[in-house]
């Protein structure tokens, strides 16, 4: 086992430099650089661009260097754990993220426990009364969910609570809660805001969990271990919890290693939308302005998480179903 | 005339002033009570600006959006407070400065207001203009390509004079007519910097210890760019830095909100001896751009006009009664609010030789409906003209604004007819010489619906004409490296950025003189590059309107000016150089009900005009709200 997660371990390192080598060319593709995109917004502002100025930011952000010596430079400041420099914000990468990470944090833990919490009894339920009339009805009402575009629903539901509730649109809080320190009210500001991008995130991956856990539990359900148990006089809700459940639930731990990048990056169309101070918008933003350094940053983050939790949830599954075993590979 | 009255008005002022007794402003009084501010008149210029319009009421926070966090630069652009600043009627008065002699327009002595102070207090002298000028415009680590170019006549620096720690002399051995307009521009040449605050990151001044720690905490490469970074007036986005705007920014960014607080040293006041602003604060939250519209609808603003378009017109006003809100209609400055620009530099010789070809213009000009554009996308409330001067500019004229603008399709056809290009295909699209069919590309940076809807009616008129018309939709950075590569044929965007000039401002944008004229860009790469890149203009007009571009700098008196930007403007119209569409499209402007001051009927405008920054927001005011529960 040990050497398992030691060779695990080291084959991280080549695919994260082969993932900041792929991040930084998709960066660098489209046509321009930050500056051109600097300047066309200062002209659709109505502002003269002086182009020895050009010159000169182009010089001390180092654009004009080539390619590969603004990767070496990135990755080597990536290795010092510095993120290098936002070109838009004029901050280090470290500070502009700031207080946006535990937004994003909040409203994406909320958003998956809503997940759960909906999804669980639902699936449930609706696998156990397989084609009875409240599984047809469920299995719809999830469906509308999953075909229901997010950024539809987001402003419907925005619109509905500014008219019926006086809520102010989008955002995270009231406004006069931006900046000012964590208070009983600030919480319940944010708490009146948060119901709303956690139905809309939600509702999605709502819908998918309910039908990928139906599926699961049917599967288990119709093995002979149940009947076993039954027979052997287990009653119905146990029998259901300590067995078949439990099975049913390793896609869900296999799929954390996806969850941690989706805690960071949020759903960037939706907070687009809602105007949510998280990080999604933020990385959109970088990339559409090719402030490469921040984009560039911020997907290796999400890509460092998504290894880690991949190797985490295989971990999690070696140690919870004793049916999973290290073969292949590594004992040849 | 207009000029005589408001010295007029200014001496008026000034005689008020010495009679003046200040009151204190309510929201400062508690921290003058303290001792940790100075009494109102210790606080303003002992020669203070006075505001003579009615007096309003001091207090309140005016809610703003804003659709990033770099938007903070918009309030040092209507904040308005510049050396020299327009009036509503563009006239140029001093305003920070007390007063300005000028000779010849070649040197001008600016007068600063005894005891007028930065926003911490300390004093703003002839020092902060020395430091500016030597230590940053001339220093090779800080300005690498030395002061700004709009300062430079013909290669020659200005001399600066420090005469007083009251008075500064900029001098010219030529004439340079641009100054003082450089001073009152939205984003002017801040030719002064808070010297006792940036020196602390300067290498002359600072502790050589001391700013290498500076430079290592934020993560610079330099004390330059430490500087730089400090230093930025314009981009208003750092809160330690000292300014002399009506509000100072308070937030240290990234924040989601940005809260500006009133400066207390602000150097204006009403006839009444209030010192403004009014207004306490200014609360700017960033939202998404898209979502602004729907925010303003739902009554979270007090003030917007940013972000608002023109087809949010009937959404924002049926939020009107229930929000407490109303909408304005002000008046565009855009000598057109779209425009097509046939790009005289493309690289194919056959279509260059035609879009050169000036009756080619005129006729497509000809055969665009204007009234149809004007009905079907803006509600019939625009101007339908050539890309030009407005009706509200001094150097308007009819003739320019009608030349080739009413639809004319018999007289569009007759001219192509003319040209020589009568052959035609099966679907009836007239061929070029060399058998090509005459398909135009027109390419834009559209993110708006609105370029999209305007050249699909343009195409049915010119469809029977028998000219195709593609749509090019792209990125707008990769549409400007085309058209400066010559690789696009044609582009659409807005036309003019000051249609309400007068003799006085600069006509350059009339000539070949930069990149980014989309009907030149050649020509201009080249005047900008000083030949380097680029080509020269070939083409008698090119050539003549470079001229009058000289002989407008060089003129000394205002006719020759005048004769100058009117030969420009009678070129551009003749030659149809751009093809204007609507003009004077209406802007939504949202004023909250309890908000004054704001006028009904306003221009926006960017430059002259910063948007409200010409009607003075700090003395827009909030009527105290009476509370329900109580009878008043």
């Amino acid at each position: 086992m040990f050497g398992y997660i030691v060779h695990r371990l080291l084959v991280m390192i080549p695919t994260l430099l082969a993932i900041s080598l792929i991040v930084f060319i998709i960066i660098q593709l489209p046509p321009g650089d930050y500056l051109s995109t600097y300047m066309a917004e200062l002209q659709a502002q109505g502002e003269a661009v002086d182009p020895q100025k050009m010159a000169y930011l182009r010089e001390m952000y180092g654009l004009d260097r080539p390619a590969w010596e603004q990767y070496l430079y990135w990755v080597w400041g990536l290795l010092h754990g510095d993120m290098g420099y936002s070109f838009a914000y004029n901050l280090p990468v470290t500070q502009v993220v700031g207080d946006r990470l535990w937004l994003t944090f909040i409203v994406s833990v909320t958003t998956i426990l809503f997940t759960w919490i909906v999804a669980f009894p639902i699936g449930i339920y609706s696998a156990t009364h397989q084609y009875s009339w409240s599984d047809y009805g469920l299995t719809f009402l999830g469906f509308v969910g999953l075909a229901t575009p997010n950024f539809l629903l987001a402003l419907v539901l925005l619109y509905l609570a500014n008219t019926w509730f006086g809520i102010s649109i989008g955002g995270l809080m009231d406004d006069k809660y931006i900046g000012a320190p964590w208070s009983l009210a600030k919480l319940v500001s944010v708490l009146a805001h948060l119901w709303i991008p956690v139905i809309v995130i939600g509702t999605s991956g709502t819908a998918g969990m309910i039908r990928r856990l139906r599926a699961n539990l049917l599967d288990e359900l119709q093995k002979q271990y149940v009947t076993t148990a039954r027979a052997k006089g287990l009653s119905p809700f146990k029998t259901l919890m300590k067995y078949p459940l439990r099975m049913s639930l390793n896609p869900f731990i296999a799929d954390i290693g996806t969850l941690l990048p989706h805690v960071i990056s949020g759903s960037a169309i939706v907070s687009v939308v809602l105007s949510l101070p998280t990080t999604g918008p933020m990385l959109l933003d970088a990339l559409r302005a090719q402030d490469m350094y921040l984009a560039g940053s911020f997907l290796m983050c999400m890509s460092l998480l998504t290894v880690v939790g991949v190797f985490l949830s295989d971990l999690a599954l070696a140690a919870l179903d004793p049916r999973i075993r290290l073969g292949g590979g590594s004992s040849k | 005339m207009r000029r005589l009255l408001a010295i007029l008005l200014m001496l008026l002022a000034a005689g008020q002033a010495r009679a003046l007794s200040y009151v204190e402003t309510p929201s400062l009084a508690a921290d003058v009570a303290a001792g940790k501010l100075p009494p109102v008149a210790e606080r303003v210029p002992s020669d203070p600006a006075v505001e003579t319009g009615r007096p309003g009421q001091p207090g309140g926070e005016l809610r703003v959006l804003i659709g990033s966090p770099r938007d903070t630069r918009l309030l040092a652009i209507i904040g308005y407070a510049r050396l020299m600043a327009y009036t509503p009627n563009y006239d140029l008065v001093p305003d920070m400065l007390a007063s300005v002699d000028q000779q010849d327009q070649r040197v001008y002595t600016l007068h600063l207001r005894p005891g007028h102070r930065w926003s911490d207090g300390a004093p703003f002298t002839s020092e902060d203009f020395r430091y500016w000028w030597e230590d940053v415009a001339n220093n090779q680590m800080l300005s690498p390509t030395g002061p700004p170019v709009a300062l430079i006549r013909e290669g020659e620096k200005p001399k600066v004079e420090i005469l007083d720690p009251l008075t500064v002399r900029y001098s010219w051995s030529e004439p340079m007519p641009t100054f003082l307009q450089m001073l009152a521009s939205p984003t002017p040449i801040t030719i002064y910097r808070p010297a006792h605050y940036l020196k602390q990151f300067h290498v002359k001044y600072a502790d050589k210890a001391k700013l290498a720690a500076l430079v290592a905490d934020s993560h610079t490469r330099n004390w330059a760019q430490l500087h730089n970074r400090m230093d930025n007036p314009i981009r208003n986005d750092n809160p330690d830095l000292p300014s002399l705007d009506p509000w100072v920014l308070t937030t240290r960014p990234p924040s989601e909100r940005f809260l500006f607080v009133r400066n207390p040293y602000y150097y204006r006041v009403d006839r009444e001896g209030r010192q403004l602003p009014y207004i306490d604060r200014v609360n700017a939250a960033v939202a998404d751009s898209k979502i602004i519209p729907v925010k303003v609808g739902a009554g979270e603003v007090d003030l917007q006009s940013r972000y608002l378009r023109f087809d949010n017109y009937t959404f924002l006003k049926a939020g009107e009664a229930r929000n407490g809100y109303r909408v304005r209609l002000w008046k565009t400055g855009y000598g057109s609010q779209l425009a097509l620009y046939p790009n005289l530099n493309f690289n194919d010789p056959v279509w260059r030789t035609l879009l050169r070809d000036v009756r080619f213009r005129r006729a497509l000009s000809l055969a665009i409906d204007r009234h149809e554009i004007n009905n079907v996308i803006y509600y019939g409330l625009a101007l339908e003209a050539q890309n030009t001067m407005l009706p509200d500019s001094p150097l308007y004229d009819a003739k320019n604004a009608q030349a080739w603008a009413q639809y004319d399709p018999a007289e569009a056809k007759r001219l192509l007819n003319e040209i020589g290009l009568t052959k035609r295909d099966s679907e009836g699209i007239r061929l070029l010489p060399d058998g090509r069919p005459l398909q135009i590309v027109v390419e834009t940076a559209g993110s708006v619906a609105e370029e999209g809807d305007v050249l699909e009616l343009i195409r049915d008129t010119w469809r029977e004409v028998g000219i195709k018309l593609f749509a090019k939709n792209q990125q707008i950075e990769l549409m400007h490296n085309r058209i400066f590569s010559g690789e696009t044929m044609m582009s659409i965007d807005r036309g003019l950025e000051n249609g309400l000039a007068n003799a006085e401002m600069d006509p350059s944008a009339l000539a070949p003189t930069l990149q980014n004229d989309w009907e030149w860009p050649r020509w201009g790469q080249y005047y900008e590059t000083h030949g380097m890149s680029g080509e020269a203009p070939d083409m008698p007009m090119g050539i003549e309107l470079m001229h009058l571009a000289r002989d407008w700098m060089n003129a000394t008196d205002f006719e020759a000016r005048q004769l100058a930007w009117k030969r420009m403007l009678a070129i551009h119209a003749d030659q149809v150089l751009t093809i204007g569409l609507c003009a004077e499209v209406p802007q939504p402007v949202v004023v909250s009900d309890q908000l004054r001051n704001v006028p009904e009927q306003g221009v926006y405008n960017f430059d002259p005009g910063a948007f409200f920054g010409v009607y003075k927001p700090d003395r827009f005011w909030f009527v105290p709200e009476t509370p329900a529960d109580q009878p008043s």
